[in-house]
């Protein structure tokens, strides 16, 4: 099984030299003839009726080629969900956020383009807006779209087992409330798109995190076929879960290109980037925990507020996630799930590679006080509720591979754990936070991925996949796959990727599917050509198949190693047979197809789980509350890292987007005005910030994953805060109530300690 | 975010850069690092019809040490100077604080008249023209009230210079040059007291030198900054003593550094400055970290400087 030729070796990835030589373009770097520049035009409202909009002076400046608003499309509103379409990406109602997309211009320069954007006149009626969850579901709150009372755009609601039984039995219960503030995807390309219409063909690029789900959006959305509407590969700069679904600027873009019937490329500011296209979720958890007397988990019951912005997005599943990693981690034979998704005038808020940190690092600084009250170390009361290969979660969802306790054991002894918790002098702590990912879930039809490959007359290969990167290394992945099968070196590898009018159907680098799902179908494609590679060899070398390998672009004789021919020869001989050797492959995860974020949140949620466990050390200085990060320990049970670097690169990174980013990163807001939207007062850990970064790759061999894969990193991103919350909770000595953990929060937590702490 | 349009010059003189600005009715602005100016250019926060770059001016690039001054060149790059060896062995307080100063990237393109002369800064105002119009003008921009402390009728935004507060605990002085021949003050007479417009020097007028008195001095800046780097101070306290006179100086609440003068022969002296520093300072919530906090922190970290110099000269 470990007999890999370039599987689990750390090579260096694929798109790195394009990278590092600047070769690599993004979209803001294509220049098409005769392309126009394209600038929106926002809302300077949080909620106000639209009553007029007059493009028709902007329309009259020289060198302006088109002019837009929301009345040039067809009025459909897009939603992940038949339930959730509400965003128009540019509408005609009323605006429902400060920086709304509300009109944009197409000019021959930048200069035209923001002169005519002066000249569109709207007239607003201003509403009432509201930018509090709990004041919007409250009575008599301004209603930001029909509807939904109390402004409730999702509630989840999960009930397993009886709660409250179960919290009469229990030696300990517990109850906190914590609160994080949304952050930032803070991807370093701000967004951009470009969008090209001709001959009823519409050529779209841009940042994504899965090109498939993005045309089909824009295909709805502009009632055109699918196959004109075609999503390209391009470089992408970081999303993080921010670039997942359509955003208003594709729309825009495309409008403008179609009424100009010209290239149109719009580039965001880092302002526009942070306002206008994805936030975070802002967050309250309340979490309540009852345990027997020796640690065992009995109940949990949570009421979580999450901050929706504006629109749907990604919303039942938004709503859902913090809890499902959670009980994916531990066993909960009872639990009370109610997480509450609520409209306000602010932003759209997606997915987030770190989402939930109230809830997650709540959980887990909750489960350090109740270790504490019954003597119990928290490493061993996470290791005694962990799950573990062969158990279902509480909403029935088969654990197929590993275990929470082995990642969990690791860190804890690479960390020194024993010697250090609650041995360390005052003002300095360390911490544990603990999560498993689901691995691939259900997203209909698009769950799945195929692959084709191609061997061409010289021997080498193209492989033709859905899978997109958005700076993970997935583009590697699926080259060392296919050179791991094919038997011929990296560098022979032309890997076609992420065009919509090209490749199959692929659910993105979302849900973590990328290796699970999409390397997969690469792996079945290649096993394909394999084959018929194999079976023509077979035939020349008078060998069987089974003593036949491919190594170093030969096919040889395991028998015999005299016996070998070129990969090449097979190719043109399989071209006169007219049967050119083209594997296909497909994959799609054993999920529940059934299961529904709202109706049914029960049965398998995904393919498989990927464990982890974190440890973060911490020192307070206690005049300040100034908190700084010597060491962090991470073990990652990523199923089998097919390139070791990439995880690991994978892991650090997650370190410092979700632990660090723990004491720093918050979206700052005023009446519905970001008051943080560049990057000098949105507080993006620095290289200086960043701690001493151990990484520990666990392997459990998943029966189904490519090689054993699952996936490589993302479990660190949402147990990182944790850790650090839990350690600047031990070092202080009372819980943490409010992230993120920045000096005037932790002064705060040492005056409560001071009135009567433990420490 | 593109840039205005604007004519740009690059005198080689003093003279012909107050001549220049002089020409232009009042619609010139200086540019020497850039590194406060460019982000300016590019929010519409100043809209000049020509900006005269100072870089040319060689004569301002040299710091001279002089029997009663180190005089610095109004060009002399934030590294330079942290560099140069009387900064480094005379004023441990000014080299913290060119050290603490943004990145040493930045270090090495910001001059030191710059960065003195930097304007003040606001969450409310630092932000791009459409931000701005959308929530309404706020004071500094002419608009009817301040929109950090609603309804305020004056502008709170603060200086956020590292340096400026360094510069004054050790009696820097300035010379200006202007239209009307040259003069010189202690540095802190440049400022204005209001944080719209900030600075008391006239129309086209160039900082060329900065002063330091010439001998050692004891002394430390700290800067409280929730990253280890970039990051303006959100408060930065310098002090600094010459055998038992010392001084303290805060910049980043309000409008200009605030100076308070001690004597370190007296007992207690450490408590009642904080405590001094921390009453005087009146921070409002324009910035990253709550106004409550910062007021406390401008104390704590006088105190904590103080009580180091305190157990050296014990």
């Amino acid at each position: 099984m470990e007999n890999h030729k370039i599987v689990g070796k750390g090579v260096v990835r694929s798109d790195y030299l394009a990278k590092v030589t600047g070769e690599a373009q993004f979209t803001a770097d294509i220049k098409l003839p005769g392309m126009l520049v394209g600038k929106v035009l926002r809302s300077p409202h949080a909620h106000a009726r639209i009553l007029n909009i007059d493009g028709s002076r902007a329309l009259r400046v020289p060198g302006v080629k088109a002019v837009i608003n929301g009345f040039d499309g067809f009025g459909i509103k897009w939603g992940v969900f038949r339930y959730t379409q509400d965003h128009a990406m540019v509408p005609t109602d009323k605006v429902r956020y400060v920086g709304e997309d509300v009109a944009a211009v197409a000019a021959v320069d930048e200069e035209t383009a923001l002169e005519a954007l002066d000249l569109i006149h709207v007239e607003y009626e201003p509403l009432p807006a509201v930018f509090d969850p709990v004041a919007a579901m409250a009575p008599g709150a301004p209603q930001i779209h029909d509807g939904y009372p109390g402004n409730i755009n999702v509630h989840v609601h999960i009930d397993v087992g009886d709660v409250e039984a179960a919290f009469r039995e229990a030696y300990i219960v517990r109850k906190d409330t914590f609160k994080a503030a949304g952050e930032a995807y803070a991807m370093m390309e701000p967004y951009a798109v470009v969008a090209h219409y001709s001959n009823g063909f519409l050529d779209l690029w841009m940042p994504n995190a899965g090109p498939h789900v993005r045309a089909k959006a824009l295909a709805n959305l502009l009632k055109m076929p699918l196959n004109k509407v075609r999503v390209r590969h391009i470089y992408s700069g970081g999303a993080f879960g921010g670039r997942s679904e359509v955003s208003p600027g594709d729309f825009v873009t495309a409008l403008l290109s179609i009424k100009s019937g010209r290239p149109v490329k719009l580039v965001l500011s880092r302002e526009e980037n942070a306002i206008s296209t994805r936030q975070t979720h802002d967050m309250i958890a309340a979490i309540k925990t009852g345990v027997k007397r020796d640690g065992t988990v009995l109940a949990k019951e949570f009421e979580v507020i999450y901050d929706g912005g504006a629109y749907s997005s990604t919303g039942p599943i938004a709503a859902s996630i913090p809890y499902y990693v959670y009980e994916e981690a531990y066993r909960f034979p009872n639990v009370k799930y109610d997480g509450y998704r609520v409209y306000t005038n602010k932003g759209i808020r997606g997915m987030y590679g770190c989402h939930g940190r109230a809830f997650l690092a709540g959980n887990e600084v909750q489960l350090d006080m109740i270790a504490q009250d019954l003597g119990i170390d928290p490493v061993d009361i996470r290791m005694k509720n962990g799950l573990t290969v062969g158990e279902k979660t509480a909403t029935k969802s088969w654990i197929t591979s590993g275990n929470l306790a082995e990642p969990i054991g690791k860190a804890a002894e690479k960390a020194g754990w024993r010697e250090k918790r609650g041995k360390l002098p005052r003002n300095k702590g360390i911490g544990m936070g603990c999560v498993a990912m689901m691995t691939g879930f259900p997203m209909g039809f698009r769950s799945g991925s195929s692959c084709s490959v191609k061997l061409n007359d010289d021997g080498h290969v193209t492989v033709i996949t859905g899978i997109v990167d958005n700076g993970q290394g997935n583009e590697s992945m699926a080259v060392q796959i296919a050179s791991e099968v094919l038997g011929v070196p990296l560098g022979d590898i032309n890997l076609i990727n992420a065009d919509t009018e090209i490749t199959n159907l692929d659910p993105g680098a979302y849900s973590q599917a990328a290796t699970y799902v999409g390397g997969n179908a690469v792996k079945r494609a290649c096993d394909d050509a394999r084959r018929q590679i194999l079976s023509i060899a077979s035939e020349k070398l008078q060998e069987p198949v089974e003593s036949l390998d491919l190594r170093d672009r030969m096919v040889v004789s395991l028998q015999d190693t005299g016996k070998k021919m070129p990969i090449s020869w097979i190719a043109r001989e399989a071209f006169f047979r007219a049967k050119p050797i083209t594997g296909v492959g497909s994959y799609i995860p054993k999920i529940d197809f059934d299961r529904e974020w709202v109706s049914k949140p029960f049965g398998q949620m995904a393919g498989t789980y990927s464990f982890g466990a974190s440890v973060a050390e911490v020192e307070v200085d206690g005049e300040t509350g100034k908190v700084t990060m010597p060491r962090f320990v991470t073990a990652h049970d990523c199923g089998k890292a097919i390139n070791p670097m990439a995880v690991e690169g994978q892991m650090e990174g997650s370190v410092q987007q979700a632990g660090v980013a723990t004491l720093t990163e918050e979206n700052l807001w005023n009446e519905g005005f970001l008051l943080n939207p560049d990057l000098l007062e949105y507080k993006v850990p620095l290289a200086c910030d960043m701690p001493e970064i151990e990484t520990v790759i666990v392997e459990s061999h998943d029966p189904e994953g490519p090689f054993g894969a699952k996936e490589g990193g993302l479990t660190v991103r949402m147990n990182a805060h944790s850790a650090v919350a839990c350690a600047v909770s031990d070092a202080v000595g009372v819980p943490f109530s409010e992230l993120p953990l920045t000096p005037d929060r932790v002064l705060t937590m040492l005056e409560r300690e001071k009135e009567g702490g433990t420490k | 975010m593109i840039l205005p349009g604007f004519a740009y010059a690059r005198p080689k003189t003093v003279r012909t850069a107050i001549a220049l600005h002089n020409g232009s009715q009042g619609q010139a602005v200086y540019l020497a690092g850039g590194t406060d100016l460019v982000p300016r250019l590019k929010y519409r926060l100043v809209n000049p019809t020509v900006v005269i770059d100072l870089k040319g001016i060689q004569t301002l690039t040299s710091i001279i040490p002089g029997r009663r001054f180190l005089k610095i060149g109004a060009n002399v790059t934030l590294h330079d100077l942290k560099n140069h060896p009387a900064v480094r062995e005379n004023y441990p307080a000014l080299y913290q604080s060119l050290d603490a100063t943004s990145c040493e990237t930045l270090q090495m393109r910001g001059t030191i008249a710059g960065n003195v002369l930097q304007n003040t800064r606001c969450l409310f105002y630092n932000k791009p023209d459409e931000w701005r119009k959308a929530k309404g003008y706020c004071l500094k921009m002419g608009g009817p009230a301040c929109n950090a402390v609603k309804g305020a009728k004056m502008c709170f935004a603060n200086y956020a210079g590292d340096n400026a507060p360094a510069l004054i605990t050790l009696n820097a002085e300035v010379k200006l040059s202007g239209i009307d021949g040259e003069r010189q003050m202690p540095l802190e007479a440049i400022f204005s007291g209001k944080s719209d417009l900030p600075y008391t020097i006239k129309p086209g007028e160039i900082l060329t030198h900065i002063l330091i008195p010439g001998g050692k001095t004891k002394g430390d800046y700290l800067k409280l900054r929730v990253r280890g780097s970039i990051d303006y101070p959100l408060v930065g306290a310098a002090v600094s003593l010459v055998n038992e006179r010392g001084r303290v100086a805060v910049g980043a609440v309000g409008s200009k550094p605030l100076c308070f003068d001690f004597d370190a022969s007296e007992a207690g002296w450490v408590d009642r400055i904080a405590r001094e520093v921390s009453d005087a300072v009146r921070p409002v919530a324009n910035t990253v970290l709550s106004p409550a906090y910062r007021k406390k922190m401008a104390g704590t970290l006088v105190k904590r400087i103080a009580r180091k110099l305190a157990e050296e000269n014990r």
